[in-house]
């Protein structure tokens, strides 16, 4: 399995080759690293399929907003794109997530927070943003974004033996379980990295509102343009020490806040030639901010 | 149209922060023992580099110290929610390899072979295994280890000019199997393969020492050899 850096592996197989020759497996130092090692590796490779799923997760999730982002009122797109959006965004829940929560079973959920809280951030603020646009027109049931809890109730599997094999993530849990009914698992999700992944909402929000300038559509520029000042509000009312990853998403989130109160106010003075000039408006303002695709 | 901006996310989030300052809180209170009682024990031991006659004194009190570590982190191990062993254990890594490489340290001087983690654990009153609860992480106690090797280098320099000429030998040889031991390690591009990078440095500095006891005959095992090198390069 390629589960390591090709420099630090090229490297480490050729250190671990010549020793290995003399290496006295009579001596206790030599069979306790033995120990080690196997502890170590397994601990790694975990670390690293877990990191692959999530990159997955982080890909899709980045297509899904985008997808998102190409719903415009002057096309009539929203139905069929906000669909297409939320299965994808279920497959996610059912295919990835579930692999990671296989990996994660009984392990200290902690431990491996590096490994797939990028993948979780984006996901969060992927579904987040689909919630926020469906709620627009079914205005009957309003509903107000999922909190952690919300999502965690979502991320609740039932152990299916059969499959979990074949997805070959952790054949010894399903072989120590197999003879007793279906466990049920879950994907834990750790109210930090929802609160850090909604704060990556605002960013699309501000997008939203830019785009709808776009296109003529001053209501939802109003609309998104409280919706943030909301987020905003909300994040900086948090009283919090050794934050220093959300500390930074703020100072991004008032940036996001000042371009659409700047959009608002532009609506208002200039009011109908919004959609004259808003052809040339700098759809760009946060890309040094975003991550990619725009 | 209700708000989509649910303000209850956020004064929930607020309780589940306040409640993890708390618990980070009072770990860092006994972490901050902890940390004391380890320090005592460093000191005790600096002894040996300058008196060779009283390791066994030292390793004693040493070991005195580490029986009250051990006391602490039971108290630690309550304070730590069942699982959580990672969110929190940014703050006793630190201190947990420095209490392992004078374990380490003890056990070398008295008995003169590496201790087990299982042993390491076991006198720190910890598991071994994460499942079993507050654990002794691998990780942890293999960086203690190499903190141990950089202590012996010092240590082999010393006892020669205190007129020890046969332990830098042992050392040398402990540091050897040492090295090999890490050499099987499959290591990843991190911290442990960092500090790991840097054990050769303290092979090498030994080496050097065992050299010039050698080349001079000053070590009665080598004594022949070392003549014998001296003629034959006379």
């Amino acid at each position: 399995m390629s589960k390591q850096g090709g420099g630090s592996h090229r490297n480490n197989a050729h250190k671990k080759r010549q020793p290995q020759v003399a290496v006295d497996e009579d001596n206790p130092i030599v069979q306790a690293f033995r120990n080690y090692s196997t502890e170590l590796t397994t601990k790694h490779d975990r670390h690293e399929r877990i990191v692959k799923l999530s990159r997955d997760i982080t890909i899709e999730s980045k297509r899904i907003i985008f997808t998102l982002h190409s719903i415009d009122s002057r096309k009539q797109n929203k139905e069929k794109i906000l669909e297409e959006a939320q299965q994808r965004l279920n497959k996610l829940i059912e295919v990835n997530f579930r692999s990671i929560a296989l990996e994660l079973r009984d392990q200290d959920v902690y431990q491996y927070r590096n490994a797939y809280s990028a993948g979780l951030q984006e996901f969060i603020e992927a579904y987040t943003y689909m919630e926020y646009l469906s709620r627009e027109d079914n205005d009957e049931p309003p509903k107000s974004v999922s909190d952690w809890q919300a999502l965690q109730s979502v991320m609740q599997y039932v152990e299916n033996p059969s499959k979990a094999k074949d997805e070959g993530a952790s054949v010894e849990e399903t072989d120590a379980a197999e003879e007793e009914l279906p466990k049920k698992f879950q994907f834990f999700i750790d109210p930090t990295e929802y609160v850090l992944g909604l704060s990556d909402l605002t960013g699309e929000l501000m997008r939203r509102c830019i785009n709808s300038l776009g296109s003529g559509d001053t209501d939802t520029c109003m609309e998104t343009c409280s919706t943030l000042q909301m987020f905003y509000t909300g994040y900086i009312s948090l009283n919090l020490q050794r934050a220093r990853e959300l500390w930074r998403k703020i100072t991004t989130m008032r940036q996001s806040v000042l371009k659409a109160e700047n959009v608002c106010y532009n609506v208002k003075v200039r009011g109908g030639e919004a959609a004259v000039w808003g052809s040339n408006f700098d759809q760009k303002p946060a890309e040094d901010v975003d991550e990619g695709f725009y | 149209m209700s708000n989509f901006v649910n303000m209850d996310i956020f004064s929930n989030y607020q309780k589940y922060i306040d409640n993890e300052q708390e618990v980070r809180e009072n770990i860092r209170l006994v972490v901050r023992e902890i940390e004391h009682l380890a320090k005592d024990a460093q000191i005790k031991l600096q002894i040996i580099h300058s008196d060779l006659s009283q390791i066994s004194g030292a390793c004693g009190s040493a070991r005195k110290l580490i029986e009250a570590c051990a006391e602490k982190y039971v108290k630690l191990a309550t304070l730590v929610p069942p699982g959580q062993y990672y969110r929190y254990s940014d703050h006793w890594t630190y201190i947990t390899q420095r209490l392992i490489f004078l374990i380490a340290l003890v056990i070398y001087l008295e008995a003169g072979f590496l201790v087990t983690r299982e042993t390491v654990a076991e006198m720190l009153g910890l598991k071994t295994k994460p499942g079993d609860g507050f654990h002794l992480d691998v990780e942890d106690y293999l960086l203690g280890i190499l903190q141990l090797a950089s202590e012996l280098s010092r240590f082999a320099t010393n006892s020669v000019t205190m007129g020890d000429y046969e332990r830098p030998l042992n050392i040398s040889h402990f540091i050897g199997d040492l090295n090999t031991g890490f050499r099987l390690l499959n290591l990843k591009n991190d911290g442990l393969r960092k500090r790991f990078d840097a054990l050769k440095y303290d092979v090498k500095k030994i080496e050097e020492v065992v050299y010039d006891v050698s080349i001079r005959g000053l070590s009665n095992k080598d004594n022949k050899d070392g003549e014998q090198s001296v003629a034959a390069t006379e």
